[in-house]
């Protein structure tokens, strides 16, 4: 494609012209690549920024306030957070949303699984199905929330957390846990299944032998989606907690009680818990495929 | 008490997806038992289509398929006794190579040293032993291959079906794993089913050659008669190493015909399956290519053999051979292969004129 | 699995599908029920309900003009977060695919700009807060160079403060589709005139994809407003959140019912536009 001037004629006017394009690979960048290299690095730094400042400012001590400059630095507010009674049931609500995020993991993953092969097998009223996890996904959650608790009340059940608000929070992680599952099969080739079935594998054979672990970085993915919308959900957990609060219910609260770093100490540590998980799935998924996508052996 | 036999037949195979196209159109073939088969044919002809549905993949509309006797329409791959190998070879890509091989007596229930134990030994037969703990990701195509292969053939089964095995290999590596193919089939001394577009590879190894079009079997039989002895214009053309040309009948003679063109006079073509042939019809005929001698016009040539004047288009070296493509008669090209040795006694040069001739023995009337 | 199976094929999707849509008719269908239901019903005014029929819950919606206000402040919201996540969202995607010569490290960076995706919606709301108060580090920066010599109250609790939090959650949504379509044009063909009609459309339909997420969330939203414009602007959601703090159901579920409509049929209107089942299926 780029014209590979060692043919030139040696009488080339500018010689430089050339040593360039002989080494397109390091010069040869148009302004574009610079301009948006820029709009990237900013994005990243605006992406980040705001949290970094929050993990440092929790590491004040006692004189910290909300903004910069920083005053000290100690442990004092992560201690706070978790010993004083003013702010809350810190503890029990990130016992409650591990647990709770766990649970909705778990959930998630199968039925994901078993929906993304469903949709794969064709099934009538799929269409209907699909519609309906759309709807499931872009319906404000508040209402959601609201329309649950009427319903509670009507029929006398009472909302809590290991309940309803796990309820509320499937409709929002099993659409996506499904939408990553379409994405993933889509790239699953039917040859493995029928080779499997020419082997002489039954249907479950080749679902936990071969489907499965082929899947497994897909089913990682979705499992990450799980914990982490779950570990975050708010708007339709809101109303559909019951008396107990889970973690982000008891970070809004504190946004609108508390004025001290406190509340940065805690969005450290939630976020901190984020990371492991996130690291963890990553990581996996990475590591099962370099195992597999190795490259070719010297013959 | 199975009667391991491997041989194959289909009767009046017909398999339509919508209803109305018929993929597969009204197939009858006998395979018999060890041998190797090769269907042949461009893509969209329904070769696949028939190797799947022996394999169990697919059900005829029509037809029933017999494996070693016995009417298999409706049996799960398994139950048949058949194994596949597939075109993208579908090696489990979380298994290595052994756990591969060893998957059919896994899901039998196997135990694990019993498997490990048959798994190696098929490692062996394929040559494969230090990769053994190898992922399909760190193998070469080759060597892919001969995982599928092994895979396949562990479970003992009657018929092997190989669907474009070696499309995915580069030339060199084709060539050379034809024969490896070849000796496994021998080694397991079961019938080999082969699925491919390229009719030299099918015309190296198979015993049998099914050449298809458009879901009809156009000729089926042993390499060499299908190459030497094509029926008809379309199974000359896609076998290669032919001149079909197309004359008029101006008369018959005894058992031949006279053919004449608008290039071509007094041409001697042998009756063969045109018995009933009448003067004035339209008749295909075929002479091989390599039948054909170009000699300088002042030579002249026997009055026994045909005589087309005609002129180098082009010419192509091709080692053994020298390619000579001469001006078409009609729509057909005239192509002759000229020995090397032969050709560079006296070389043509593009635009010379020759006279192309050729035994009227050697020359067959098509269908 | 063609002969056998074919009369069990279509049962076994069936009970495959079966969990997932046990989860979402007690817990989508079920609620939006019980709200279109509760819309009907007329307010004791202390937080119960008088069983009756009435229409006058959406008379009172309707008639008000601060409805009007609050559904033009969220669109204009809408319209804001959409053009500027899909602006900033599109040359992300653009640089990573186009710019970016190892795939791996693309992959990486993308990878960096979805990982807060993962974090608290929440937690990086309130983040702004050091970095766009009176006090905040913007405004010192702002001051100490001399820019300016009285601190932007403009960073923070106002609507512009909104769209930046909004933008900052939602380019992702953005990011993600884009970046999937656009990996998937063979860089090779953006140079036939014919293909690059082709691959246009593509991109169309995920951009799409990417503004459903997008005009939902937002159109959903409460907390992001209340928080970012510090009280100064609301939000529908935000107005029947507040209706239910003073237990007015019935308004708040007509109000409810009315938004959860309109975000349907902007989905719909969307979806509508290209056929995503196909794109996210192939």
């Amino acid at each position: 494609m780029t014209d590979h001037p060692l043919a030139a004629a040696d009488d080339d006017p500018v010689p430089i012209r050339r040593g360039r394009a002989l080494a397109p690979s390091r010069d040869g960048r148009p302004w574009t690549f610079y301009v948006l290299a820029t709009l990237f690095t900013l994005y990243v730094i605006a992406l980040y920024g705001p949290m970094v400042c929050i993990y440092i400012l929790s590491f004040q001590d006692v004189r910290g306030g909300l903004v910069f400059p920083m005053r000290g630095t100690s442990l004092h507010w992560f201690v706070d957070l978790f010993t004083q009674v003013r702010t809350g049931d810190v503890k029990g609500a990130f016992s409650r949303s591990i647990r709770l995020a766990v649970v909705v993991t778990i959930i998630t993953v199968v039925i994901s699984f078993m929906s993304g092969l469903a949709f794969r097998k064709r099934f009538a009223g799929d269409s209907v199905v699909f519609y309906l996890m759309i709807g499931s996904l872009v319906a404000p959650g508040l209402v959601l929330g609201i329309g649950v608790g009427l319903i509670c009340n009507v029929l006398g059940i009472e909302t809590s957390w290991y309940t309803t608000a796990l309820g509320a929070q499937l409709s929002w992680t099993l659409p996506f846990g499904v939408l990553v599952m379409f994405a993933v099969m889509s790239r699953l080739n039917n040859a493995w299944e029928e080779a499997a079935r020419d082997l002489g594998a039954s249907a479950w054979q080749t679902t936990f032998l071969v489907i499965i672990p082929i899947l497994a970085p897909g089913l990682v993915a979705v499992a990450l989606f799980g914990f982490t919308l779950s570990y975050d959900e708010f708007t339709r957990t809101l109303l559909t907690a019951g008396s107990l609060n889970t973690l982000p219910l008891e970070i809004w609260s504190m946004t609108l009680n508390v004025t001290s770093p406190s509340l940065y100490a805690l969005g450290t540590v939630t976020t901190l818990i984020s990371f492991v998980i996130i690291g963890v799935c990553l990581g996996t998924i990475a590591r099962i495929q370099k195992r597999r996508a190795a490259g070719p052996a010297a013959h | 008490m199975a009667v391991e036999n491997g041989s194959i037949e289909l009767a009046g195979i017909v398999k339509s997806y919508d209803g109305t196209t018929p993929v597969v159109d009204g197939v009858n073939l006998k395979i018999p038992d060890r041998a190797y088969c090769c269907f042949l044919g461009p893509s969209g002809c329904g070769k696949t289509t028939i190797l799947r549905m022996i394999a169990g993949h697919e059900d005829p509309t029509h037809g029933e398929i017999l494996i070693g006797g016995q009417d298999v329409v409706g049996l799960a791959p398994v139950e048949r006794r058949t194994a596949m190998m597939f075109q993208s070879y579908a090696l489990f890509p979380h298994l290595n190579v052994r756990d591969n091989i060893a998957f059919a007596l896994r899901v039998r229930g196997v135990g694990v040293q019993e498997r490990r134990k048959a798994a190696d030994a098929m490692i062996e037969k394929v040559r494969l032993t230090e990769l053994a703990d190898r992922l399909p990701a760190q193998l070469s195509g080759g060597q892919q291959q001969r995982v599928a292969l092994a895979r396949a053939a562990i479970t003992g089964p009657k018929v092997l079906l190989l669907d474009e095995p070696l499309s995915a290999l580069d030339e060199q590596l084709r060539v050379q794993m034809r024969q490896e193919l070849r000796r496994m089939q021998r080694d397991l001394g079961i019938t080999f089913i082969h699925v491919t577009h390229t009719q030299l590879e099918a015309i190296a190894i198979a015993d049998i050659v099914v050449v298809m079009e458009k879901g009809k079997i156009k000729q089926a039989g042993p390499a060499r008669d299908v190459y030497d002895q094509p029926q008809d214009r379309y199974v000359a053309e896609f076998l290669g190493g032919q001149n079909v040309l197309t004359g008029r009948i101006e008369r018959v003679e005894g058992d031949s015909a006279i053919i004449v063109s608008q290039e071509m006079r007094d041409v001697v073509v042998p009756l063969g399956v045109r018995r009933t042939a009448s003067i004035g019809d339209r008749v295909d005929f075929a002479i091989r290519r390599d039948d054909v001698d170009l000699v300088r016009p002042e030579i002249g040539g026997g009055s026994r053999r045909a005589k087309v004047p005609s002129r180098v288009r082009a010419i192509e070296y091709q080692g053994n051979f020298v390619k000579v493509i001469l001006d078409k008669i009609g729509d057909d090209e005239l192509i002759a292969y000229v020995p090397d040795r032969v050709f560079y006694r006296d070389p043509f040069s593009v635009g010379d004129v020759v006279i192309a001739g050729w035994e009227k023995e050697k020359t067959r009337m098509l269908a | 699995m063609e002969s056998k199976a074919k009369g069990g094929r279509g049962s076994v999707g069936w009970l495959l599908i079966l969990p997932l849509v046990l989860i979402l008719v007690p817990f989508f269908i079920v609620p939006i029920i019980g709200v279109v239901a509760a819309s009907f019903v007329q307010s004791d005014g202390f937080g119960g309900i008088i069983p009756s029929f009435t229409l006058d819950n959406y008379k009172g919606v309707f008639t008000s003009g601060l409805t009007y206000q609050l559904y033009w402040a969220t669109l204009k919201f809408s319209v804001f977060a959409w053009f500027f996540s899909l602006l900033i969202g599109f040359w992300i995607a653009y640089f990573l695919v186009f710019h970016v010569r190892n795939p791996l490290l693309a992959l990486g960076l993308f990878l960096i700009c979805t990982v807060p995706f993962w974090t608290s919606n929440i937690i990086r709301m309130i983040s702004w807060i050091p970095l766009l108060g009176k006090e905040g580090l913007i405004n010192s920066a702002l001051i100490e160079t001399h820019v300016i010599d009285q601190p932007l109250d403009v960073l923070l609790f106002s609507s512009l403060a909104v769209v930046i939090a909004y933008v900052h959650q939602l380019t992702i949504f953005m990011i993600v589709p884009i970046f999937n379509s656009m990996a998937r044009i063979d860089k090779r063909t953006i140079e036939a005139a014919r293909d690059a009609g082709a691959s246009r459309f593509e991109i169309v339909r995920f951009i799409a994809l990417g503004s459903i997420f997008v005009v939902s969330i937002v159109m959903g939203d409460f907390f992001v407003v209340k928080v970012m414009s510090g009280g100064g602007s609301a939000s529908v959601v935000g107005a029947f959140y507040e209706d239910i703090g003073v237990l007015q159901y019935p308004t708040a579920a007509a109000s409810a019912t009315i938004l959860t409509i309109i975000v349907l049929l902007l989905v719909v209107a969307i979806l509508r536009t290209v056929d995503i089942r196909k794109e996210l299926t192939r």
